[in-house]
């Protein structure tokens, strides 16, 4: 075990670096799922005349996502804005 | 920092493979559920009718579809991001 650096490169157990891979693996494919379910609703006409994606829906999917990430860093910019303020930390 | 010897690599690999396999099922009952949803609506006969069974097709194509075409724009958005933070 090193403590602060010291006795060279920290030592992490494997255990604790899958469990690390595990757990991004998770958060990257619970967002994926999100995002297809979001934009399948905001995008996908129920009609169902075509299996195609028509251009309207591939147009549509393509800022869907982009904007699903957009709003994701709005969002934890936010967060850390309101964290820093205190915002949270004098709840009444 | 993250960097999985090889041993490691394979016992994660195993996990991926377990997850892969729950998600495929998690879609499959996904997708029943939706184009159940959006196509199934009459109940006069306990057989699919011709509509419906063309609406399912369609709607499970365009899924699938869908659900690739996000994939490929969120590992644009993915890479993308990425890239903005190594900088």
């Amino acid at each position: 075990m090193s403590f602060l650096g010291l006795g060279g490169a920290p030592q992490v157990s494997s255990e604790a670096k899958i469990q690390a891979a595990e757990a991004e693996l998770d958060l990257v494919t619970d967002m994926f799922n999100r995002l297809v379910d979001n934009c399948h609703q905001k995008c996908i006409t129920k009609g169902y005349s075509e299996g195609d994606l028509n251009k309207n829906e591939s147009l549509c999917i393509d800022r869907c996502v982009a904007k699903y990430f957009e709003v994701n860093v709005k969002v934890g910019e936010n967060m850390q804005k309101l964290g820093s303020s205190g915002a949270f930390a004098g709840r009444p | 920092m993250d960097q999985l010897n090889q041993r490691e690599q394979q016992e994660f690999q195993k996990l991926v493979e377990q997850k892969q396999m729950k998600d495929f099922m998690r879609l499959y009952s996904n997708l029943v559920e939706r184009c159940f949803s959006d196509c199934v609506n009459d109940f006069t006969s306990s057989k699919l009718t011709s509509k419906e069974e063309s609406c399912i097709l369609k709607c499970s194509e365009k899924f699938l579809k869908h659900s690739e075409r996000v994939g490929q724009r969120f590992q644009e958005q993915n890479a993308a991001m990425t890239q903005q933070m190594r900088r």
